[in-house]
């Protein structure tokens, strides 16, 4: 279970989406983060087959994804970012439906409708149309209908936009269900959404692979650069465009900052742990943080 | 797959709603097709199905083989009732009885209006007034000098010589006596006819016009392509389900339209020539009325199966359903514009386009003839052929053009 990508690069109007991309994805969960624009979604389109690179490959296990056609997207299982249904459906249609395309069984798909519709909580809507359902509600048919196949590639673009804090802690630990023995690929600009999942994370900018590797690896080099300091009001302008700041948090007492500092920032800095949302502010500049990430 | 491509068309309110439509729109022209009256004895007009009946009864009795003698009996007959004195009388009811006693013999009268008139393009009403029974002989015979007169005169740089002798051979060549039966069933049928298959093919434009493009507005078009019979079997039951929409919706009106019809008005004289009708008096192609309904049928569903595809393909190239939907209305309208135009050339190309297949009970009477591969031919052939073919390789390029779309 091997996805390699090699030299992968994809242009818009002569500007690079995906500029020469190379990784190996194998069975786990990566988290794919980035800011928006960074090329994540175009990625994902090419390991889903919905658009070809312009240069570069994409195999599974050694064969190309372009050649093996239906054979790939029979492994595959894609939540898009935007994801669209058939708004006169019903939940049970439109996952029988999916499952028809997806090339299953009707009996199968019955039965793993039936399973994922209870997983994913929507017993009682089963019999719903699907241009009734909440914002969450199409969210989870959105990931029922990507797992129905039981894929062994599962690819989740930003799949807790929209979705209240409640809905995301469900939604995470229904990936950590889903995620046993597959290679699941999970793009997002909310870092707590990989945080406690993911095995690898990758971290894209201007369309190619920054960062990679395991939570720890990346916390790693982050350890003694990230402080927590006290300071009056009036000094948190300089202090913010002296450091990179991952946090302003006011306090009877003035205004605390979590700075990332190479040196200790002042007497009065204390050296924090490192979290991932302060890897993510590390690489993407604090403007990203103030856009793109919900910390 | 295939059962869900017609939910997503017919679970949609618009999808049921145009259903509907045609249902109530076949039913309005059911309506205007049956509107015959009888005028009875004495002279007050009648309409239902008594006057169907007892129309039918009286123009029965004239049934029968349109030889001199039976041609000399109507021109008598004709003059009989027009020197009645209720004929000649200035009362609006005595007119009405004695045009009563006519109506036996009326569709015969307008083929002696048609035979005897002065040129091949005019009709003149009264014509049959002016009869006397020695002039029976030239029934048959006026048809052609006629046709013959006018390939000499007006005519004569609208065809080539040897078109010009194709069409005369085509009036020599019709069996002669034309057998004539009541045959109002089949005239309001081919009259109204058009009006249906084009109300039909607007209809199917608006529930096709979304197969492949809806996808693309409901933003479902990343799970459907990257599934795996999304850019191969799922392409192929869109195409069915096209296909099965044309054909359930079109033959499911123009069956019902017809039934309604005929059962109303009546299924009489279906082995009639057409000429034996005023309609199809100067058709050249000789054939009988159930094949002319054959050709309307069969025209007006490969019409609509050819524009629907067409309708498809725009869908799948442009993910629009806006502009899918204006195919059939472009198709059928533009044409009609460009019919003003004078030119023989321009003419010829019009009695080509689709749209004629869509009302091919007038373009069998078009004298549109095209010389392929140094035979003669109508137009009717013609385009029975070409967009047969036309929509059998609309079908793969539809499947290539949608199965090979990029999701950017």
């Amino acid at each position: 279970m091997e996805l390699n990508v090699s030299h992968l690069t994809k242009e818009f109007k002569g500007a690079a989406a995906v500029d020469d991309v190379s990784y190996t994805l194998r069975a786990g969960v990566y988290g794919l983060l980035g800011v928006n624009g960074a090329g994540k979604t175009t990625l994902m389109r090419m390991l889903c087959t919905l658009i070809k690179p312009d240069k570069g490959c994409i195999t599974w296990d050694g064969k190309d994804i372009f050649e093996l056609d239906g054979q790939y997207r029979k492994l595959l299982g894609y939540l898009p970012q935007d994801f669209g249904y058939y708004p006169d459906f019903t939940v049970q249609d439109y996952l029988m439906y999916v499952g028809s395309i997806k090339g299953m069984r009707p009996a199968t798909a019955k039965q793993r409708t039936a399973r994922l519709i209870k997983q994913v909580g929507l017993e009682k809507e089963k019999k719903k149309k699907m241009k009734k359902l909440s914002g969450g509600m199409k969210r989870r048919v959105g990931i029922a209908q990507a797992v129905l196949n039981n894929p062994s590639i599962l690819i989740l673009d930003e799949p807790t936009a929209g979705l209240d804090p409640n809905e995301r802690i469900r939604f995470r630990n229904l990936i950590s269900e889903l995620a046993r023995d597959r290679l699941v690929l999970l793009s997002t600009h909310i870092v707590s959404d990989v945080e406690y999942i993911a095995n690898e994370i990758l971290l894209m900018k201007d369309g190619k692979i920054c960062v990679a590797g395991t939570p720890e690896e990346l916390l790693a080099p982050m350890r003694g650069q990230v402080w927590s300091m006290d300071v009056s009001k009036n000094k948190t302008g300089a202090c913010r465009r002296a450091y990179k700041v991952a946090n302003v948090k006011t306090t009877p007492e003035g205004i605390n900052l979590r700075i990332l500092s190479a040196q200790r920032p002042s007497e009065n800095a204390l050296p924090q742990e490192p979290a991932l949302e302060d890897v993510f502010l590390h690489y993407f500049g604090e403007g990203a943080v103030e856009e793109d990430v919900s910390i | 797959m295939f059962q869900y491509e017609l939910k997503k068309v017919f679970l949609k309110t618009g999808g049921r709603a145009a259903l509907f439509l045609i249902l109530i729109l076949v039913g309005i022209t059911c309506y205007f097709a049956a509107d015959v009256y009888y005028v009875n004895e004495n002279g007050e007009k009648e309409i239902g199905s008594g006057a169907v009946r007892e129309l039918r009864a009286v123009q029965k009795e004239w049934a029968g083989y349109l030889d001199e003698e039976k041609i000399r009996q109507v021109i008598a007959e004709n003059n009989r009732i027009r020197h009645s004195p209720e004929a000649l009388s200035k009362e609006l009811v005595k007119e009405n009885i004695a045009y009563g006693w006519g109506q036996g013999i009326a569709e015969i009268r307008n083929l002696l209006n048609c035979s005897y008139a002065e040129g091949f393009r005019e009709y003149d009403y009264y014509r049959a007034d002016a009869l006397s029974e020695d002039e029976a002989g030239w029934f048959y015979e006026n048809r052609i000098s006629l046709l013959k007169k006018w390939l000499e005169d007006e005519a004569e740089d609208m065809f080539s010589e040897k078109e010009k002798e194709y069409l005369i051979r085509r009036y020599d060549s019709v069996q002669t006596p034309f057998y004539y039966d009541y045959m109002k069933g089949w005239t309001q049928l081919f009259e109204y006819s058009p009006t249906v298959i084009m109300i039909v093919m607007l209809i199917l434009g608006y529930l096709v016009a979304g197969i492949f493009s809806n996808e693309f507005a409901w933003k479902s078009d990343a799970v459907l392509f990257s599934s795996m019979y999304g850019r191969n079997k799922a392409v192929v039951s869109k195409i069915g389900a096209g296909i099965f929409i044309v054909t359930a919706v079109y033959w499911g009106a123009v069956l019902l339209y017809s039934g309604i019809v005929l059962l109303y008005l009546g299924a009489d004289g279906l082995q009639c020539p057409v000429q034996a009708d005023r309609s199809g008096w100067k058709c050249f192609y000789n054939i009988t009325v159930w094949q002319k309904y054959l050709l309307i049928i069969a025209g007006g569903y490969i019409g609509c199966l050819f524009i629907s595809f067409l309708s498809m393909l725009v869908s799948a190239k442009t993910k629009s359903t806006v502009l899918a939907v204006m195919v059939p209305f472009a198709l059928i309208f533009i044409p009609s514009f460009l019919a003003n135009i004078n030119s023989a050339s321009v003419s010829k190309i019009l009695s080509l386009l689709p749209d004629q297949l869509l009302q091919t009970e007038m373009a069998l009477n078009y004298f549109s003839l095209y010389t392929v591969a140094g035979k003669t031919v109508g137009a009717v052939p013609v385009l029975l052929a070409v967009y047969t073919a036309l929509t059998v390789m609309l079908a793969p390029l539809v499947y290539w053009e949608y199965g090979r779309k990029q999701i950017g």
